[in-house]
């Protein structure tokens, strides 16, 4: 099945804050605390975990800050009490136990952006015709699914949100 | 019964105890909320472990002068081979499902499933020549064939290595040991290279001086 997140629209919370025009893009930074969470205390990453979007990636309505899932209150583990779904970019850009949002004038980078830039760029958009030397985006297994399925281009959302990316190309802006 | 007949035994039932966890662990249905990946992940652990256990035999074997060791050898590099065999099984049959076009891809786009692919085959020759009937058969091409397990190793470790998006301490250590087992292996030869050189001939106690 498709996990049916439970959220508010990133765009309700950001026009709350009426963001001028020089908020070109939002930086979202999760909580660092060690004690609670014990990995981060390692030095896999570079903590705290931070994610980025474009203003207009950002605004449109399939972006949410989800709060729960299966119609309960989000798990712990699952980034409670607040955490990023971007449909269109499932998989990444899932920023978990959000502490801080800013508007930002420059494009932000990410972590995974930063620890493997050969993997993750800023854009992260679920695209099957990117493919990376460690990891295919060809074919997906639905939790719950034992056949893996093809793909769609933008996690099947390219109707709703292709044409922010017009004239990008897509296989350099992974 | 002999200590050596009696280790093996226990250590054929302890070898299979990963398995069964994994077969008890699916119908208790805690293999987590990924299962292909988690026994993936398993499989291919032991089937590395049991290939560095397998390296061990030789070095404790020359440390402590104990012979008999040597009789675990084939069986632990067999629980290697069969650990493999599941990690490929996992791979080819419950993550793909016979989807070979994507498995032939899979080989040829990822260099880390390309060295996955390279270990599995030089296992599976190691195996199928394990027979005593093959040792006999091939005499010294099988001691030249069986340091395969060497080159295996290494890209063992390199799968193993490359799986990660960041460098896990785990393998840190298993490439620390694994150098210790094969760097024992060069310092052994070239020990046994120094002592069994012929004395020089004017030592040899016959030859007459004038």
């Amino acid at each position: 099945m498709v996990i049916p997140w439970v959220g508010i629209p990133l765009k309700d919370v950001i026009n709350t804050f009426q963001p001028t025009s020089q908020a070109k893009y939002v930086e979202f930074v999760t909580a660092l605390n060690p004690a609670q969470m014990p990995a981060q205390t390692g030095r896999s990453l570079p903590w705290p975990y931070v994610e980025g979007l474009r203003m207009d990636e950002a605004m449109n309505p399939l972006s949410i800050l989800a709060v729960g899932l299966y119609e309960e209150t989000l798990p712990n583990q699952d980034g409670a009490p607040i955490r990023l779904v971007v449909p269109w970019k499932y998989g990444f850009k899932g920023i978990k136990s959000i502490v801080k949002i800013r508007f930002v004038d420059y494009q932000t980078k990410n972590t995974w952006q930063v620890m493997q830039p050969s993997e993750y760029g800023f854009f992260a958009n679920v695209n099957p015709a990117v493919s990376h030397p460690r990891w295919s985006q060809a074919s997906e297994r639905r939790i719950g699914e034992f056949f893996k399925r093809k793909t769609l281009p933008f996690n099947g959302y390219a109707d709703q949100v292709a044409s922010m990316y017009g004239g990008m190309d897509l296989k350099k802006n992974y | 019964m002999k200590a050596i007949v009696l280790l093996k035994r226990v250590i054929f039932v302890a070898a299979l105890i990963p398995a069964a966890m994994l077969i008890v662990g699916a119908f208790r249905g805690t293999l987590t909320a990924n299962p292909i990946d988690y026994i993936t992940d398993r499989t291919g652990d032991w089937a590395f472990r049991f290939l560095m256990i397998t390296l061990c035999v030789t070095p404790i074997r020359r440390i402590t002068g104990w012979n008999p060791i040597i009789q675990l050898r084939r069986m632990l590099g067999l629980f290697s081979f069969f650990y493999a065999t599941l990690h490929f099984l996992t791979w080819s049959v419950l993550d793909w499902f016979f989807d070979f076009r994507s498995m032939a891809d899979d080989i040829v786009m990822r260099p880390f499933i390309t060295l996955g692919m390279a270990t599995f085959l030089m296992l599976l020759a190691l195996a199928v020549t394990s027979t005593t009937a093959s040792m006999r058969r091939l005499g010294r091409k099988w001691t030249q064939l069986h340091r395969l397990i060497y080159l295996a190793a290494i890209t063992a470790l390199t799968h193993f290595w490359m799986v990660g998006k960041v460098l896990v301490t785990e393998v840190t250590y298993w490439a620390v040991a694994l150098t210790a087992l094969l760097g024992f292996r060069v310092w052994w030869v070239l020990r046994t290279r120094v002592h069994v050189r012929p004395a020089p001939a004017d030592f040899d106690g016959k030859k007459s001086f004038p």
